[in-house]
C-alpha cells in the first residue's frame, strides 16, 4: 500500500520529469519545420529545364547577377532555389487564399549594376507582378531592392547579403527579412571560436578587401577579440584593393609579422588568389574565412594546402551532418540527381551536395513558403505578422528564428576546420565517408551559440 | 640576412616580378600602337583568352610547358584573324573607328569566354618543377616568380634581337617611320603589319599563360591587369618599348613598396605618379610629341 | 516639311509628353527617363567625339562627378530642390573639367582617349578610397529631394514618378537645346574645323586649344547634368554606376550606333539601346556579347550609324518623290 506522502513524492518527481521533458522539448520546439517524412519524387528536376508550373502561381523573383563577374553567384542562387521550388511544387504547392498555388521562379538579372537592379526589380514588380523579391548579392544592390520593396509593399527575402547596415536606421524596411547571417555575427563568431573554444593561437593578422564589407567585417572581428579574447594580439591589418592581382607584398608583411592566423573576409576570386599565393610563398598559416569553400579551387591547391582553414558557416548543425534517415534521403535525392541529370554548368563537384552554405539559398525558400502557408495569404502585412518572431527548422535540422524588431535571423553559427578526406568521416557519416576526396573540407565542427553572437541591433529599432 | 632586410628585398623582387609580367602585357600593346597606330583595347581580352587556352591545353595534355608553348600561338592566330578581317576593313574610317572596333571585340571576348568555359574561376597550377621555394642568400623566394622574371627577360631579349638585329626587324622599323616608302621598295607592308599584330598578341598570350598559375583563370582576369597595362603605356609614352619597360618596373615597385610603407594609399600612388608625369609631359615619359 | 506640319509635330510631341506617364505607367516612364539621361550623356560625349574629333574613354568621370555632386549636396544641405541639386552636380563637373582641361587640350587622338581612361579610373579609385565621403561601394543613397514650391502658387512632389518624369525630361531637353544652339553658332563651325583641319583653323587665327577647352567644359557640364538627374532618379550613387568602365563605354556605343556625325544620332542610339536592353535582357544573359557584336557590325557596315541610315532612307524617299513629281509634271 502506498502512503499518500509517497504519492505526493512520486507525483512531484513525475511532474519535475514531465516539466523537464517539456522544457527540453520546447528548447528544440519551432513554429514549423521542413517535412522530411514524406519526400516527393524529385527525379524530374533539371535546373536547365525548369518545369513551368501551370495555373495561378506564387511568383518569386530571383534577383542576382547572371552576367559579368557575379554570374557564378547567380548560377548557384538559381540552382538551389529552383530545387526548393520544385520540391514544394511536387508536394502540391501551398494553400493560399483557399487555393493550392505552385511556386514560379523568375530570373532577374541585375548585372551587378545599381541602375539595372532598380530597373529589373521594378520590372519584376510592375510587369511580372511577382509576389516575393528574393536576393540579391552585394549590400548596395540589396538596399535598392529593399527600398523598392517598401515602396511597392512587396515581401523581400534577403538570403544572400550579409551587411548589418541593411536592417538598420533609415535602411530598415519592414518588408525585408534577412534570413542570412550578418557581418557582425561572422566577425564575432570567429573571435569567439579562437578565444573561447580553441584557445591556442594568439597572434592575428587581418587582411580584408578595401571596401565597406571588408572594413566592417574586420571591425566586427576586432570587436569580438576585445570581447571574447582579450589576450589576443593583432599583429597587423591591411585592406587590399578588390580584384587584386598580386598579393605577394601583403603576404611578405604577414610573414614578417609573426602572425599565427590570418583573418580574411575576402570573397572569390580574391579569397582564393590570396590563399593560393600564400601557399606558393610557403606561408602555411590557417585562414579564418567565410568564402573559401569552393571544392574545385581547393582541389587545385592540393589537399595539404587546404588543411587548417577555418570556415565560419551559417549552415552547420554540428557533427555529423546526417542525424536522421529523413535528411539522408533528402540528400540522396539531390546527389543522385546531380550524378545523373545535371548538365553544364551544374554538373561540377561544386554542386554535388545540398548542405553547407549554398544550400541555405534553398532553405530560405522553404522558410518563406512555410511562412506564406501559415499566413494563408499573400497579403504582405499578414506575412509580416507571421514571420516576425517565427522560428523554423531547415531540412538539415538547423533552427533559425526571425528577430521581430529588426528582421534579422538569429541562429547558431559554426566554425568548421578543414581536414583531409580521411578525416571528413566525423562530418560526413554516410558512404563514401568524405565530402570531397580531392580536397580538404569540413572535419571538426564547433558550435558558436546564437546568444553569444546575436546580430547587431539598431537601438532605435530594438529597444 | 636579417629578417627586415630580407623583407625589403623580397618586396623589391615581388615588385620586379609583377612589373615584368606587366611589361610583357604592355609591350605587346605598345608595339602594336607604335608600329600601326592602333591602340588595341582587345589586348587585355587576348591576354585573358590565352590564360583560358592555357587552361584548356593543360586539361588536354597535362603539361604546363605545352600550354606555355601553344596557347600564346593560338592567341596570336586569333589576333591576326582580327587584324585581317576586322581592323583592315574599318581602317578607311580612321583611327577612332579602329579604337572603337577593338573595344567591341574586347566585349565579345569577355563575354564569349563565359559561353565556352562558364563564368567560374578555373584552376591552373605551376609545373611540378617550379613549385616550392628557392633559397637566395638565406631568403626564401617562390620559384615560379623567379621563373616569371627570367621568362620576361627572355622575351624582352628575343624582341630586342628581332627588332634590332634582323632584317625583318629593320623592315618593321622602317615601315613604322614611313610605310609608303617601304611599300614603294616592294615590301609587302600589310604582311609586315600582320606580323607585328601577331607578335604583339603573342606577347599578351605569354603574359596570360605566365600569370595564370599565380591567379585563377576567370573572366575578371582582363580587367585586373588591363588598367595597369594601359597606364603603363600612357605614362611610358605611346609606342616606346623602353618607356613601357621602365614604367612597368616603377609600377611594380611602387605597388609593392607602397603596400609596405603606405598601405592606405598604395592604390592611389600609381595615379599620383601618372598625374605628375602627364602634367609635365602629356605625351608620356618617352613619347614623341604629336 | 513646311511650317504647319512642323508646328503640328511639336504640338503632338508636347501632348504625348504630357500624357505619357498616365498612359504608360510608372515602369515605362522610368525607362524613358533613363533613356533621356543616356541621350544627354551621349550627346555631351558626341560634342567631343563627333563635332570636335576627340574621343574620351573616361567621360564617366563627369557623369559620376555630377551624380556625386548632386547626391552630396542633397545629403548635406537640407531642403535642396531638384534644380539646385542639379546645378550643384553640374558645377562640380565643370570645376573638375577646368582642372583637367589644361592637360588634356594639349593632346588629341589616342592619347586623349587613353588619358581619360586613366583619369576616370583615378576618380574610381579615389571615390573608393574616400569612403567616408562617397560611401564607397555602397554609395550614397536615400537622400530626399525637397518639393519645388512657389509660395502661394504650387508645390511639386518630386518623389512622384510622373512629376519627376516631367522635370527630368524637361531638363534634358533644355540642355540639349543649349548644345544645339552652340553648334549652330560660328563657334560650332570652328569646332568642326578643329576636327577636320587643325592647321587651317590655326592659320585663320583661332586658337585650337581654347576652342577645345570651351567644348570640353561644355561637354563636362552637360554630362554632369545627366549624372545629377540620374542620381536623383535612382536615389543612389555608387562607384560602379558613377565611374565604372561601362559608364564610359556605353555612351561611346550609343554614339557609334546612333551616328557620330549627327547631333540627333546619339539620341536615336539611346532609344535603340533602351529598347535593346529592355527586350534582350528579358531573353538572354549574354547582353555584353550582343553589345559587342552590334558595335562591330555597325562600325564595319554602317559607320554613320542609325542617323546615316535614316538620312539615306530620307534621301531615297525624297529623290523618289522628286522623280515622281518631275515625271508627273512631264506627263502633264
Amino acid at each position: 500500500m502506498i502512503k499518500p506522502k509517497r504519492y505526493l513524492a512520486i507525483a512531484f518527481c513525475l511532474s519535475v520529469l514531465c516539466f523537464g521533458i517539456v522544457q527540453d522539448a520546447s528548447a528544440i520546439d519551432v513554429n514549423a519545420s521542413y517535412d522530411l517524412s514524406t519526400l516527393p519524387d524529385m527525379s524530374d528536376f533539371d535546373p536547365n529545364l525548369p518545369l513551368k508550373p501551370d495555373g495561378d502561381t506564387i511568383k518569386i523573383a530571383i534577383i542576382s547577377s547572371f552576367t559579368g563577374p557575379g554570374a557564378v553567384t547567380g548560377e548557384a542562387f538559381y540552382l538551389y532555389t529552383s530545387w526548393a521550388a520544385h520540391d514544394i511544387n511536387k508536394r502540391g504547392g501551398i494553400l493560399v487564399d483557399g487555393k493550392k498555388k505552385k511556386i514560379e521562379l523568375i530570373k532577374a538579372d541585375n548585372q551587378s549594376r545599381p541602375d539595372v537592379t532598380k530597373k529589373i526589380t521594378e520590372r519584376m514588380i510592375l510587369k511580372e507582378k511577382v509576389d516575393i523579391l528574393w536576393g540579391t548579392q552585394m549590400s548596395h544592390l540589396t538596399q535598392i531592392v529593399s527600398q523598392l520593396a517598401t515602396r511597392y509593399k512587396k515581401i523581400h527575402v534577403n538570403a544572400t547579403s550579409v551587411s548589418d547596415s541593411l536592417m538598420e536606421g533609415k535602411n530598415y524596411s519592414k518588408y525585408s527579412f534577412m534570413t542570412s547571417y550578418s557581418t557582425q555575427q561572422i566577425g564575432r563568431a570567429a573571435a569567439y571560436y579562437y578565444g573561447q573554444i580553441r584557445k591556442k593561437e594568439t597572434k592575428f593578422y587581418i587582411l580584408c578587401q578595401d571596401y565597406v564589407f571588408g572594413r566592417s567585417i574586420a571591425d566586427a572581428f576586432k570587436e569580438g577579440l576585445k570581447e571574447y579574447y582579450p589576450e589576443a594580439e593583432l599583429v597587423g591589418e591591411d585592406y587590399h584593393q578588390v580584384f587584386l592581382t598580386d598579393f605577394a607584398p601583403y603576404l611578405t608583411k604577414v610573414k614578417a609579422s609573426g602572425a599565427e592566423v590570418i583573418f580574411t573576409g575576402d570573397w572569390m576570386p580574391d579569397a582564393f588568389n590570396l590563399l593560393k599565393q600564400s601557399r606558393q610563398m610557403g606561408i602555411m598559416l590557417p585562414f579564418a574565412n567565410i568564402f573559401i569553400n569552393d571544392p574545385i579551387s581547393l582541389e587545385e591547391l592540393g589537399i595539404e594546402n587546404g588543411e587548417g582553414l577555418v570556415l565560419i558557416s551559417p549552415a552547420g548543425t554540428g557533427n555529423p551532418i546526417f542525424k536522421n534517415q529523413g535528411f539522408i534521403n533528402y540528400y540522396k535525392a539531390w546527389n543522385n540527381q546531380w550524378k545523373t541529370k545535371f548538365t553544364p554548368p551544374y554538373n561540377t563537384i561544386r554542386y554535388s551536395h545540398i548542405f553547407g552554405n549554398p544550400a541555405m539559398y534553398a532553405y530560405s525558400i522553404y522558410w518563406t513558403a512555410s511562412v506564406i502557408e501559415r499566413a494563408k495569404t499573400l497579403d504582405p502585412e499578414k506575412i509580416i505578422s507571421v514571420w516576425e518572431g517565427d522560428s523554423y527548422q531547415y531540412p538539415n535540422g538547423k533552427t533559425v528564428s526571425m528577430r521581430a524588431c529588426d528582421h534579422k535571423a538569429v541562429t547558431d553559427l559554426h566554425a568548421i576546420e578543414f581536414v583531409k578526406p580521411e578525416d571528413q568521416k566525423q562530418c560526413f557519416n554516410i558512404p563514401p565517408y568524405y565530402i570531397y576526396n580531392t580536397s580538404a573540407a569540413g572535419g571538426p565542427v564547433f558550435e558558436i551559440p546564437s546568444e553569444k553572437i546575436l546580430p547587431k541591433a539598431d537601438p532605435q529599432l530594438c529597444k | 640576412m636579417d629578417p627586415t632586410t630580407a623583407m625589403y628585398i623580397a618586396q623589391g623582387m615581388h615588385g620586379i616580378a609583377y612589373g615584368m609580367v606587366l611589361f610583357l602585357l604592355a609591350s605587346g600593346l605598345t608595339l602594336i600602337l607604335g608600329m600601326m597606330g592602333i591602340l588595341n583595347l582587345a589586348h587585355t581580352g587576348f591576354f585573358m583568352l590565352a590564360a583560358y587556352f592555357g587552361y584548356q591545353m593543360v586539361q588536354w595534355t597535362g603539361s604546363y610547358w605545352a600550354a606555355l608553348a601553344a596557347a600564346p600561338l593560338v592567341t596570336a592566330v586569333f589576333g591576326i584573324l582580327m587584324e585581317r578581317f576586322l581592323l583592315k576593313k574599318v581602317h578607311v574610317y580612321g583611327p577612332m573607328a579602329e579604337l572603337i572596333l577593338t573595344m567591341g571585340v574586347s566585349l565579345v571576348i569577355l563575354d564569349g569566354v563565359k559561353v565556352i568555359w562558364g563564368s567560374q574561376s578555373l584552376p591552373l597550377s605551376p609545373p611540378e618543377s617550379l613549385q616550392g621555394l628557392v633559397n637566395i642568400f638565406g631568403m626564401q623566394y617562390p620559384a615560379y616568380r623567379l621563373f616569371i622574371i627570367f621568362l620576361s627577360l627572355l622575351v624582352l631579349f628575343i624582341m630586342g634581337v628581332l627588332l634590332y638585329k634582323t632584317r625583318m626587324g629593320m623592315i618593321i622599323r622602317a615601315a613604322v617611320s614611313d610605310a609608303q616608302m617601304v611599300d614603294a621598295l616592294g615590301i609587302n607592308v600589310p604582311v609586315v603589319f600582320m606580323l607585328v599584330f601577331g607578335i604583339g598578341t603573342w606577347m599578351a598570350g605569354v603574359a596570360g599563360v605566365a600569370i595564370a598559375p599565380i591567379l585563377t583563370v576567370s573572366p575578371g582576369l582582363a580587367s585586373q591587369m588591363g588598367m595597369d597595362a594601359f597606364i603603363v603605356i600612357i605614362v611610358g609614352g605611346f609606342g616606346s618599348l623602353g618607356g613601357a619597360f621602365l614604367v612597368s618596373l616603377i609600377c611594380g615597385l611602387l605597388s609593392s613598396y607602397g603596400i609596405q610603407f603606405l598601405p592606405q594609399y598604395s592604390a592611389v600612388l600609381i595615379f599620383i605618379f601618372m598625374a605628375v608625369v602627364l602634367a609635365v609631359k602629356p605625351e608620356g615619359l618617352f613619347g614623341e610629341k604629336t | 516639311m513646311d511650317k504647319k506640319t512642323r508646328w503640328m509635330f511639336w504640338i503632338a510631341g508636347i501632348i504625348i509628353f504630357a500624357i505619357f506617364p498616365k498612359l504608360a505607367g510608372i515602369y515605362y516612364s522610368n525607362i524613358v527617363v533613363s533613356m533621356s539621361v543616356w541621350a544627354l550623356f551621349a550627346v555631351s560625349l558626341n560634342m567631343l567625339l563627333g563635332f570636335t574629333g576627340l574621343l574620351s574613354f573616361g567621360h564617366a568621370m563627369y557623369f559620376g562627378t555630377g551624380a556625386y555632386g548632386a547626391a552630396l549636396a542633397l545629403t548635406h544641405v537640407n531642403g535642396l530642390s531638384f534644380f539646385s541639386a542639379m546645378a550643384a552636380g553640374c558645377l562640380c563637373s565643370v570645376v573638375l573639367s577646368l582642372i583637367v582641361a589644361p592637360v588634356v587640350v594639349r593632346v588629341s587622338g589616342t592619347a586623349f582617349a587613353m588619358i581619360h581612361l586613366a583619369f576616370a579610373q583615378c576618380m574610381f579609385v579615389l571615390a573608393l578610397k574616400f569612403r567616408n565621403i562617397t560611401g564607397g561601394e555602397d554609395g550614397i543613397g536615400g537622400f530626399s529631394v525637397s518639393h519645388i514650391r512657389i509660395p502661394g502658387l504650387f508645390s511639386l512632389d518630386v518623389t512622384d514618378p510622373a512629376v519627376f518624369f516631367y522635370l527630368s525630361i524637361g531638363t534634358v531637353i533644355l540642355n540639349l537645346l543649349v548644345l544645339w544652339f552652340v553648334i549652330q553658332t560660328p563657334f560650332g563651325q570652328v569646332m568642326a574645323g578643329t576636327r577636320d583641319n587643325v592647321k587651317r583653323i590655326e592659320y585663320l587665327g583661332f586658337r585650337v586649344s581654347h576652342t577645345k577647352a570651351v567644348v570640353y567644359v561644355l561637354a563636362a557640364g552637360s554630362a554632369g547634368v545627366a549624372g545629377a538627374v540620374s542620381a536623383m532618379h535612382q536615389n543612389l550613387v555608387a562607384v560602379n554606376d558613377a565611374y565604372g568602365m561601362m559608364v564610359s563605354v556605353l555612351p561611346i556605343m550609343i554614339v557609334m550606333v546612333g551616328g557620330a556625325r549627327s547631333f540627333f544620332g546619339p539620341i536615336y542610339g539611346a532609344v535603340f539601346f533602351g529598347f535593346l536592353e529592355e527586350y534582350v535582357t528579358a531573353y538572354t544573359d549574354k547582353f555584353e556579347l550582343i553589345l559587342g557584336l552590334i558595335l562591330i557590325i555597325f562600325i564595319m557596315y554602317w559607320p554613320l550609324g542609325l542617323a546615316g541610315i535614316f538620312l539615306k532612307l530620307k534621301f531615297k524617299w525624297l529623290t523618289r518623290k522628286q522623280f515622281l513629281k518631275r515625271s508627273g509634271g512631264g506627263a502633264g
